[in-house]
């Protein structure tokens, strides 16, 4: 009697772990090369539902406005102002990113917009070659499913995804230049349509 | 099939997010590719009438310096722009619907690296000619 009620229990506990798992995570599969080399094509990695206070830096799972699933990374919260380039300033400030590299297109430059309230600016770590908020716009929060948390396929390389969190600046990038100490954001329309 | 591949497919994920470029937004136009042309013919032109272009404060060296400088960018974005549509837009069944493809691109791209060594506009209308072939077949293919 006592093991049948300990099998229960246990069946119930499986039950509601596999419950609270897929609550919280869900597995996603990595395809093409705009977040190299954080991420790589074919790789396999589970996502933590919702976003962190702390979300600048994030590489997040999301949806774009066509319904396609994306993995992309936050590098503008809301209320920020963003002028992206050849580098990404914030609020002024140069952002230093080790993980972006690639040749930017000049078409892809956008001129200083400022986040709304719910308003996420995301990009490829790739720059040179990535679809993202400089041509889709910024997204909203419930447009971002969750943080990608761990890599556990290839298990060579199993673990924890290289998120950015902590978020550095060079000087005012505005320092030496005729005008404004720094730049005068602009509420963007409906989207970043404008090239500065 | 070995032991690593059974479990890589008993443990793949339903869902692919994209990390990729074009893809999700599928749009593709040789506008862009003419656009950078034009300006390449352009900067051409300005390049052969300098003396009446610079301005007052500058020299005739240094406007071509700087028009040299533009060209060799705009130029390379044409091959860019020619390149995504040739490899990521056009397939293998448009290909065989238009077998001159290859050939046109492999002319236009050509062209546009001809483009960063001369400053002959008449070097820049061929570019733009190349292009618009390209551009006459791709309208095709999206009317198909």
């Amino acid at each position: 009697m006592a093991r049948r009620t300990l099998l229960m229990l246990g069946t119930c506990a499986a039950l509601l772990w596999v419950r609270y798992a897929r609550r919280t995570f869900r597995t996603i599969e990595v395809a093409g090369e705009s977040m190299s080399p954080a991420l790589r094509p074919g790789e396999f990695l589970l996502v933590r539902r919702g976003l962190p206070r702390e979300a600048a830096g994030r590489i997040v799972y999301l949806h774009a406005e066509s319904g396609r699933p994306l993995v992309k990374r936050i590098v503008g919260v809301p209320g920020e102002s963003l002028r992206v380039g050849d580098h990404v300033e914030v609020n002024g400030h140069t952002l230093v990113e080790d993980y972006a590299h690639g040749t930017v297109p000049a078409r892809s430059y956008r001129g200083v917009n400022q986040l709304g309230p719910d308003e996420y600016f995301v990009l490829g770590d790739n720059r040179g070659a990535s679809t993202d908020s400089r041509h889709f716009g910024p997204v909203g929060q419930d447009a971002i499913e969750g943080i990608v948390w761990l890599r556990y396929w290839p298990l060579a390389r199993l673990g924890p995804v290289a998120h950015s969190p902590r978020r550095r600046f060079k000087r005012l990038a505005t320092e030496g230049i005729d005008g404004p100490e720094t730049p005068v954001p602009l509420r963007h329309g409906e989207r970043f349509g404008t090239t500065s | 099939m070995n032991v690593a591949h059974t479990i890589e497919r008993l443990i793949r994920p339903r869902t692919t997010a994209y990390a990729h470029c074009d893809l999700p937004c599928g749009v593709y136009d040789p506008a862009q590719a003419r656009v950078e042309a034009e300006s390449v013919r352009a900067i051409q032109q300005r390049y052969q009438n300098a003396e009446q272009m610079k301005t007052a404060g500058q020299t005739v060296e240094d406007y071509r310096a700087r028009c040299l400088v533009i060209k060799e960018e705009r130029a390379d974005l044409v091959k860019h722009h020619l390149w995504v549509l040739w490899t990521d837009y056009f397939t293998p069944a448009h290909l065989e619907k238009y077998p001159q493809l290859h050939q046109l691109f492999w002319s236009a791209t050509k062209e546009a690296g001809l483009a960063k060594k001369s400053s002959d506009p008449e070097q820049g209308q061929k570019l733009l000619d190349a292009i618009a072939e390209i551009d006459k077949i791709f309208w095709e293919t999206k009317q198909a």
